[in-house]
């Protein structure tokens, strides 16, 4: 195998490959990273089992030429050394090539570096999925998907399920929901041309995490397939495989409350910077709370109390408040959470009670809803 | 302001009674006075053990943590008695009364030993006339004998106390550290083990005085922070102060109990364990707090203990989930060879006051039926200031200390 790279497009696919790979795996060529070399271009593949992410560079894309003097072959490259190698050359290309004794040779410039290989063979092969059943989204709109309601998963292991983001994909309606049981994230986006149809798949946050950071900031169309057990995002030059999570989500629909006693519409940032500031003094974990009083019809007292550091106290002018009266006691994380992922300027917030669950929507529309269940203060 | 008193710094008083449980029988009974006696957890079985005994008894190599049947051995007439708790309170709590007249600098440690800081009771006289009148007034009103080290500061007086017992007064000022303090061994310095002990002989740190100037990069790569920290007190430098509310603070409530014999044996590992986590629960709910983490102590037959821990989403208060978090660490922890004692703390804890409970999407329901009883508490407090409500506790009276260390009972000896 023998290929000469443009550095750049390297460095940006090996560092997309390297989400997916950990030093700490069960299968040991797992933390190598595979690269195969084709006439048409270089494929760069890291698995830890869970995600597996597969990066093709074509030799040549609209008139511009990424790789030359291509021999085919494949070799894995231990992914410990690869990617400061190549983010350190001192040339635009680098030539890599591997000899039939598994030994690799990097050169750039005057520097050349001489590794061991392992054999491609040896690597697992990742499961294809089947194409049929598909459905497209833009790419930026997946990645406000997951940033609205990737936050709200559950960092514990002691219910895994929630551990994961529900998708759903119905009447042409796909809804992204993750909880912890502290609060809920959900967002729902139609999708007009979907031909399939699915109730329930897990994904697990990890891998929502990981996606969101190697997909760019485009319109251009991603395609995603499920099956049973795995779910398969791709786009132009991207590969990128996650495993589902087993078991039953919980039915989160019913739980949310559709009657409220009290609604507020407010200034999404300055209701924002006013729980960022009460929060300063909450950071604390256990006293991470902070503390809201509707006041009239017109302010918001934010207060914070942390017994050893000092008080808060802040009014906020709103646009209304109708209904009850309210006294409420939340975390100042969750609420901060909440309504970053909130686009909208203005934000409805309907209470039930001081005990009960409270919804967070933008307020022009509702395909963006947190829910926050407060706190009890003793 | 007397001359000597210092124009900077303080003068701590550490006080520190002579084999408090067993002085304290001697005092009910005068009869066992100049005898031999041991106070033992359990007289009947054969694991009991040593608690304390007096200076008759360790005359003869009684110590503490000895089983009985090596004492009886050692000193065949020693007479063993079953710890009495409620005469030791009851003796604690005069003792600390008679500290309080003195200053309310008072800082209760355990039930038989406390810090004070005398610095502004000048008035009363100079320290050492003081602590005369404090030991005097405590051996004939309580009949209970005490040793007190006078000092700069904690360490030091902890230090002091300790050079000379029974009813003995030290001074140990700055200056005499080099004579007095660094010849000893580190292993008689207050904050160091066995193990630490260890550690540190095994860098040629053997007396107080080799801490004292050893390297302080050493010490820290051996004991971390905690090295610079004692080479500090080893230098005479503590900066603790004497805090009269240190004992209302707590960052873990736990309960600890060996069992009749080493055993394997899952039912009777499950009753203690039930046993524990209820010892706890009424602990933590006497101090109306609740905890974050849950640690089992596990101390096999060869004595080899372990503790696990576990951190928990949120806080707990009881048993169910106390012993559920426990018997986790338990299943995943527990080597399957013979257990000699069990233990369960709850840690990180708070009282209620200060945590907020974070509701739960699934389970709010059961919470929120309450809403209306604490929207009516929360108007009367309102109305009258602090909450004019209370959780009822239950007083309960068998509820007795099993050991020294839960010192709970200390939080009320002002009222």
């Amino acid at each position: 195998m023998k290929f000469i790279i443009q550095r750049d497009q390297l460095i940006a696919s090996v560092q997309d490959v390297m989400k997916a790979i950990s030093s700490r795996t069960a299968i040991p060529i797992l933390t190598g990273m595979k690269i195969e070399a084709k006439q048409h271009g270089i494929t760069l593949t890291g698995s830890d089992s869970d995600i597996s992410i597969e990066s093709y560079i074509p030799a040549e894309e609209d008139g511009i030429v990424h790789v030359e003097n291509i021999e085919e072959g494949n070799i894995v490259l231990q992914a410990k050394y690869f990617p400061d190698i190549v983010r350190k050359l001192p040339e635009k290309t680098v030539e890599i090539e591997a000899d039939s004794n598994l030994k690799v040779t990097i050169r750039s410039g005057k520097a050349e570096f001489n590794l061991n290989g392992q054999d491609a063979e040896e690597y697992p092969h990742l499961p294809k999925l089947q194409t049929e059943s598909s459905f497209k989204i833009p790419t930026d709109l997946m990645k406000s998907l997951i940033k609205q309601t990737v936050f709200a998963v559950s960092t514990m292991e002691t219910r895994p399920i929630l551990t994961g983001v529900h998708l759903k994909l119905e009447n042409n309606n796909l809804t992204f929901t993750a909880t912890d049981s502290h609060r809920l994230a959900s967002r729902e986006i139609p999708v007009p041309d979907a031909n399939i149809e699915f109730p329930s798949v897990v994904v697990p946050g990890k891998s929502l995490n990981e996606l969101n950071k190697i997909l760019d900031d485009t319109e251009e169309l991603l395609e995603i397939n499920v099956t049973n057990n795995q779910i398969l995002f791709r786009t132009k030059h991207l590969y990128f495989l996650s495993r589902l999570l087993d078991g039953n989500y919980p039915e989160t629909s019913r739980l949310i409350p559709e009657q409220s006693k009290t609604v507020i519409h407010a200034n999404t940032k300055e209701l924002l910077h006013t729980i960022d500031r009460a929060s300063l003094l909450a950071k604390e974990e256990r006293n991470n709370v902070v503390k809201l009083v509707t006041n009239d019809n017109q302010f918001l007292e934010i207060t914070s109390n942390s017994p050893e550091v000092g008080r808060v106290a802040e009014e906020i002018a709103v646009q209304s408040i109708e209904g009850e009266e309210l006294k409420i006691s939340f975390s100042s994380k969750y609420m901060l959470d909440a309504l970053k992922a909130i686009e909208n300027d203005e934000v409805k917030i309907e209470f039930t009670g001081a005990m009960r669950p409270f919804i967070i929507r933008p307020a022009d529309g509702e395909s963006i809803l947190q829910l926050i269940l407060p706190v009890r203060t003793y | 302001m007397s001359q000597w008193y210092p124009k900077k710094g303080r003068v701590i008083f550490h006080i520190d009674m002579n084999c408090f449980y067993a002085s304290v029988e001697m005092a009910y009974n005068p009869m066992l006075k100049g005898k031999p006696l041991a106070i033992a957890g359990n007289p009947e079985e054969r694991k009991g053990i040593i608690v304390t005994s007096s200076y008759e008894a360790r005359a003869k190599g009684v110590r503490t943590t000895m089983t009985l049947w090596q004492a009886r051995k050692l000193c065949p007439n020693l007479i063993v008695m079953r710890p009495n708790f409620e005469r030791y309170r009851t003796a604690s709590k005069e003792m600390f009364k008679i500290l309080a007249e003195i200053t309310p600098y008072v800082q209760p440690v355990s039930i038989d030993e406390g810090y004070m800081d005398i610095t502004e009771s000048g008035h009363l006289g100079n320290p050492l006339e003081i602590a005369e009148n404090l030991q005097n007034k405590i051996k004939n009103e309580l009949d209970l004998p005490c040793s007190i080290g006078i000092a700069p500061n904690k360490f030091l007086a902890k230090m002091a106390s300790d050079m000379k017992k029974p009813l003995g007064i030290t001074v140990l000022r700055k200056r005499d550290l080099q004579q007095k303090l660094w010849p000893l061994q580190v292993g008689e310095m207050y904050g160091i083990g066995e193990k630490t002990a260890n550690k540190l002989n095994a860098i040629d740190v053997n007396t107080i005085g080799d801490l004292a100037n050893g390297d302080v990069y050493q010490l820290k790569r051996v004991l971390g922070i905690n090295g610079e920290r004692l080479q500090n007190r080893a230098n005479g430098i503590d900066p603790r102060q004497v805090d009269p509310e240190a004992v209302h603070e707590f960052k873990s409530i736990g309960s600890s109990q060996t069992l009749p014999q080493d055993t394997t044996n899952e039912t009777e590992i499950r009753n203690l364990m039930h046993q524990l986590a209820d010892s706890v629960e009424r602990r933590i709910k006497r101090k109306q707090a609740a905890g974050r983490s849950v640690q089992i102590m596990i101390r096999y037959h060869d004595r080899k203990t372990i503790t696990r821990s576990k951190k928990l989403q949120a806080y707990i208060e009881n048993k169910e989930d106390i012993l559920y978090a426990a018997n986790e660490l338990f299943q995943k922890h527990w080597d399957l060879e013979p257990i000699r004692l069990l233990g369960i703390t709850v840690q990180d804890v708070e009282v209620k006051e200060n945590i907020a409970q974070q509701l739960d999407l699934f389970t709010y329901e059961k919470e929120a039926e309450k809403e209306k009883l604490y929207t009516a508490i929360d108007k009367l407090t309102t109305k009258y200031g602090k909450s004019p409500f209370m959780q009822v506790k239950d007083e309960e009276k068998e509820d007795q200390p099993r050991t020294s260390f839960q010192k709970d009972f200390l939080d009320d000896y002002k009222k």
